[in-house]
């Protein structure tokens, strides 16, 4: 801000070859941005951001040493409604609380349209909280991951009853890109992966209040087809270290009405299948995933049920999958329930959120 | 009269007597003695004066003199308003109460200002407001009165150094409203403050929802917004009332009779905005509100002290008197949203702020176009979006990054009805595409829309690419000029570009709607409105060299310009004649920069040969009337030609029975014979009507076919023939 002042104070307005340095330095800036595309070896035109064709099978992770327990519980077991986040801007993690504050005077002004009301000043009806989630990163250039309560008193409790949590959400950058996350000017902390949890009402202030405090764009992130196979293969490959006990898939097929199917497999079923496609079986704990053995892993689900009940999944959508390590759902809604996946779940995700973002 | 009534003031104000004294002009003192006799003879100045000198605790009830002075000073204040001199002298009268508070009322309505209010009579009043004891009524209609005449107060300086004294009146519960305006009105960043954010908080609280306190606490909001928050519902939003009514009529009646003196704005102009359209829109592409910045840098406060928020610059002056130390908006994408804004945007150097709104405009365009589930059920909002993006880019002479790659991306799945005008118009902006992408970001996608697609569509997307060329050339003519030509054009677009590698862009383009246009043509069955924007776009091609300085001379395949040469209205040969004169002059000074410079701006000779064949099929159609041309890859066999059963088929486009000419040709002839019975069109083939019939093309309008005989048939024209092509051959192969 302020260089840009003081050049813009020093340029003669007048002259014309002055216009066109300036005009060029506009053009610059615009250009450096598409720079990160071309960092990237990608074209502008083109998604600066490409899906994983292959990727590494998760391994447990005991996470607890590194995050506390009650986050990990706030986490876990719940569904999340899930978002993408273009980089925030002028986001710092050292002023949480005075964000917090902000929030929590912004819902109150929200709620009670016309009255205004006192940053800083001592809300009765909504308390927010807002902390960095020690530990919830997988490299260093991955930006803490950024916990918001907002609590609140029922109606007509006592003074002295303890606030119940009535909203909580997310944001979170697992596993991003280095290079995109270095391309950003300094100004920017990319926090691309957003969850929420609780009232309607308090999801869309929460997120109005980040869109105008931090220039930020918030859209649904709907977990694609592609996603969901992928999620398939990655949680049956699990059953090697621990129980998923069953997957279980819900496919919609375009029918008139539409016909929805649950196909729900025996975990120990699909773990077979699963290493009869796997090319690299196996000995090698490293080895990568490849896109076509997920594939060729959801071919031969489909082919069996073909067998059996003469309907082709493959010519419907697949809406949902779930095991005992979680669901996921086509309308961006996700649940993790073993915190030892949680990492690598995430990660997928945040590749998702990624992808969203348009430059 | 200044002078008189610094002599009248002198007991009662110090300084209402320096701030009139400094308004008496350095006139002579010979001219202002005639001037004080004769105005003291004048009843209005005496009437003044007995209102500057009244004692204290004179009677006001039966009281003749204070009535006739009164009558006096009214007559003078409806019909020609008060002076400065005057409004100070009875404000100062009614607001000290020195005949009690009974004339007060009846002086304030007739406090009509001629020109402009004194600052500091009103700052007395209002000091006079905290010590005496005025009726509450009349305290109103005093703060009305000030309202009123905002405008016209002719400095607010002092005003908002008593900002202190006049917030302490908010908590007089009638004044409140009109307190709350008047602080509107004042308010600056600086005086915005935690007691006062608190205290008026605490009235809330007390009050309600009153929408004085919601607007006032909403302009604190924008200066302070760490400090307090507020929401206002949309049907609150129409801003204060005004209080104009007991002057009203006055006032307008003095503007009419002399409408220069009386300040333009009576009525107040409010910041706070009416909102129009409905609160229910949840749309993504609604473009966020103005407002100011929350989250700021720590660091950066001090700087940040002597900022304005742009929410509060309203007019093009404000903006140029702040254009140093304008605060960008919390979000950027409003800057969209208002036309002044864009005056700003344009000169927004900071890096991040761009990106802001790149990331909000993709996300827009993408949610609204390409990922929505609905399909075109906004298609009304989706058209107002593009319509402003539009005129955004065009206000800013260039497109937005995020908006040229929504465009390679929705260019794939777009049906080419969608919206088609917006989307032309932005697809113009795009700015220049490196060779090696062209094809697959933007041309594939185009040809398959345009085969696929009605003739309008195909003319609307001709029209785009010619608007999208000469944007490009434009902008290379601006920014190579003081260059070294082979410098890296960086700065413009995405990947660095070099000069080569503009070329081979433009190439690309310019090859790919030859191509288009050839097919198009023989789709369209040489459609002359097709053909007349084909011929548009050549207009622009064939002037890269000497409009544009770009060394690049392309011409077109013949599958252009055959059918333009062949044409059936004159317009379209008329300006294909125009075009190749075009040509010629480019290739002609090309070829002599060519040699003075020796430089390494080489012209094809296959360029060259193409250009002469065309010309000289040109003119032996035309003038020869035969249809030889050089070693032309097009033959047709003569067989074929014979089996038309046309008689002398060569002789049938010279100028007398070129389809586009035989009407003119028809018409010269009964011009010129009116008498004879049988037509006989090779009659005007003699060399003088021949030339009179050249002259009679000439006189209908045909610009393009007057330089193209003037300029490759020269000395031809009046021997009727001759063999031109091997003069030609001659000026431009020798080079």
């Amino acid at each position: 801000m302020d260089k840009s002042r003081t050049s813009v104070t020093s340029t003669p307005i007048s002259s014309v070859s002055t216009r066109r340095i300036r005009r060029r330095s506009f053009r610059q800036s615009t250009r450096s941005h598409f720079g990160v595309a071309s960092r990237l070896g990608l074209t502008p035109g083109q998604t600066t951001h490409r899906f994983n064709t292959s990727r590494k099978a998760p391994k447990p992770q005991n996470i607890t040493e590194k995050v506390s327990p009650e986050h990990l519980a706030l986490l876990v077991k719940t569904e999340w409604h899930l978002c993408y986040v273009t980089p925030l801007y002028r986001f710092r993690h050292t002023q949480l609380k005075s964000y917090a504050r902000q929030l929590s005077a912004f819902i109150a002004a929200e709620k009670q349209q016309g009255l205004g009301v006192e940053v800083g000043g001592l809300q009765d009806t909504f308390k927010v909280s807002m902390s960095v989630l020690q530990g919830l990163a997988e490299t260093n250039d991955d930006p803490e991951t950024v916990l918001i309560q907002v609590q609140s008193r029922p109606a007509f409790a006592r003074q002295d009853e303890p606030l119940k949590t009535v909203w909580s959400g997310w944001l979170s950058c697992i596993n991003g890109n280095p290079e995109y996350l270095h391309s950003l000017p300094k100004d920017f902390t990319c926090l691309p992966l957003f969850g929420s949890r609780g009232l309607e009402g308090l999801s869309s202030l929460v997120k109005s209040w980040l869109r105008s405090t931090f220039d930020c764009f918030f859209g649904p992130l709907d977990i694609n087809q592609t996603t969901l196979r992928w999620l398939a293969a990655l949680w049956t490959n699990c059953h090697m270290e621990s129980n998923i006990q069953h997957l279980k898939m819900q496919w919609t097929l375009p029918a008139a009405p539409p016909l929805h199917v649950a196909y729900t497999v025996n975990s120990g079923d699909a773990l077979a299948l699963w290493r009869s496609v796997r090319k690299s079986r196996g000995a090698d704990e490293e080895a990568c995933i490849e896109i076509e053995e997920v594939t060729s892993f959801m071919e031969g689900l489909t082919s069996h049920f073909y067998r059996h009940f003469g309907v082709d999944l493959s010519a419907g959508d697949l809406n949902q999958v779930s095991t005992a390590l979680g669901s996921a759902k086509v309308k961006g809604r996700m649940k993790i329930s073993s915190s030892r996946y949680l990492i690598s779940t995430l990660s997928l995700l945040t590749e998702c959120a990624f992808l969203k973002i348009p430059i | 009269m200044a002078a008189l009534l610094t002599l009248s003031l002198s007991d009662s104000s110090v300084t209402n007597n320096q701030s009139l004294s400094s308004r008496s002009s350095n006139r002579s003192p010979r001219i202002e003695e005639n001037e004080r006799r004769k105005r003291e003879a004048d009843p209005f100045v005496l009437a003044l004066k007995y209102f500057s000198e009244v004692k204290v605790g004179t009677p006001v009830v039966g009281n003749d003199e204070l009535e006739n002075n009164l009558v006096q000073v009214e007559k003078v204040a409806f019909t020609m308003g008060l002076s400065p001199e005057a409004i100070s002298v009875m404000l100062e009268f009614a607001m000290s109460l020195r005949m009690g508070s009974s004339p007060c009322a009846r002086v304030l309505k007739c406090l009509i200002p001629a020109s402009v209010v004194p600052q500091d009579a009103v700052v007395r009043a209002v000091v006079w407001l905290s010590v005496g004891a005025i009726p509450i009524t009349t305290q109103v209609l005093f703060i009305k009165w000030v309202l009123t005449v905002f405008d016209m107060i002719d400095a607010k300086d002092k005003l908002r150094a008593i900002y202190g004294i006049i917030f302490s009146f908010v908590t007089e519960e009638n004044l409140c409203p009109f307190i709350c305006h008047l602080l509107y009105l004042l308010t600056r960043k600086e005086s915005v403050r935690v007691f006062r954010v608190r205290k008026l908080l605490e009235l809330q609280s007390k009050l309600g929802r009153q929408p004085f306190l919601m607007h006032l606490l909403s302009l604190y909001k924008v200066f302070c917004p760490e400090l307090l928050t507020i929401s206002i519902p949309s049907r609150m939003r129409s801003g204060f009332k005004n209080h104009i009514s007991p002057w009203k009529s006055a006032l307008m009646a003095l503007q009419k009779t002399n409408s220069v003196k009386v300040a333009p704005g009576i009525t107040l102009a409010f910041a706070v905005k009416d909102k129009t359209g409905s609160r229910k829109r949840k749309l993504h592409q609604e473009l966020p509100e103005l407002s100011a910045v929350t989250n700021k840098e720590p660091e950066t406060e001090q700087t940040r002290r002597d900022l304005v928020p742009i929410v509060q610059i309203s007019s093009f002056t404000q903006l140029l008197e702040n254009i140093h130390r304008i605060e960008l908006p919390a979000q950027m994408a409003s800057l969209l949203g208002s036309s002044l804004a864009l005056h700003y945007l344009d000169c927004v150097q900071d890096e991040s702020a761009l990106l802001r709104l790149n990331f909000w405009l993709g996300c827009a365009l993408q949610e609204e176009f390409l990922f929505c589930s609905d399909g075109g059920a906004n298609q009304e909002e989706g058209l107002q979006f593009l319509s402003r993006l539009l005129f955004a880019q065009q206000f800013l002479q260039e497109g937005f990054p995020s908006s040229t790659v929504f465009l390679y991306k929705f260019l794939n799945v777009w049906n080419g009805s969608l919206l088609c005008p917006q989307i032309l118009g932005l697809l113009s902006d795009i700015s220049v595409i490196p060779s090696s992408q062209i094809r697959t970001l933007l041309l594939e996608p185009l040809m398959q829309l345009f085969f696929t697609s009605s003739l309008f569509f195909k003319c609307g997307l001709i029209e785009c690419l010619n608007t999208m060329l000469v944007k490009w050339l434009t902008w290379h003519s601006v920014y190579t000029l003081d260059d070294d030509p082979d410098i890296s054009l960086d700065g413009h677009t995405s990947v660095n570009i070099t000069l080569s590698g503009f070329r081979d862009s433009v190439m690309e383009l310019v090859q790919f709607v030859g191509q288009l246009a050839s097919v198009g043509l023989q789709l369209e069955g040489c459609h002359s409105l097709l053909l007349s924007f084909i011929l548009d776009f050549y207009e622009t091609v064939c002037d890269t060299f000497l409009k544009f300085g770009l060394h690049l001379i392309i011409m077109p395949p013949p599958g252009v310009f055959y059918p333009a040469f062949f044409a059936t209205d004159p317009v379209s040969v008329d300006r294909l004649a125009y075009i190749m004169c075009r040509y010629k002059a480019n290739l002609m000074s090309a070829k002599i920069q060519e040699k003075v410079t020796e430089k390494a701006f080489h012209i094809s000779r296959q360029t060259f040969r193409q250009f002469n064949q065309y010309l000289i099929f040109m003119v032996n159609c035309l003038w020869n009337s035969s249809m030889y041309s050089p070693e032309t890859e097009l033959l047709l066999s003569e067989e074929l030609l014979a089996k038309s059963n046309v008689p002398q088929y060569w002789t049938y486009f010279d100028f007398i029975h070129h389809p586009a000419f035989m009407s003119y040709a028809v018409d010269f002839h009964q011009m010129c014979w009116p008498d004879r019975k049988n037509m006989d069109l090779n009659s005007i083939k003699q060399s003088k009507p021949w030339s009179w019939y050249l002259q009679y093309l000439v006189t209908q309008g045909f610009d393009g076919l007057k330089d193209f005989i003037k300029d490759t048939i020269k000395g031809v024209v009046t021997t009727g023939s001759g063999d031109e092509s091997a003069t030609l051959r001659q000026q431009l192969d020798s080079a």
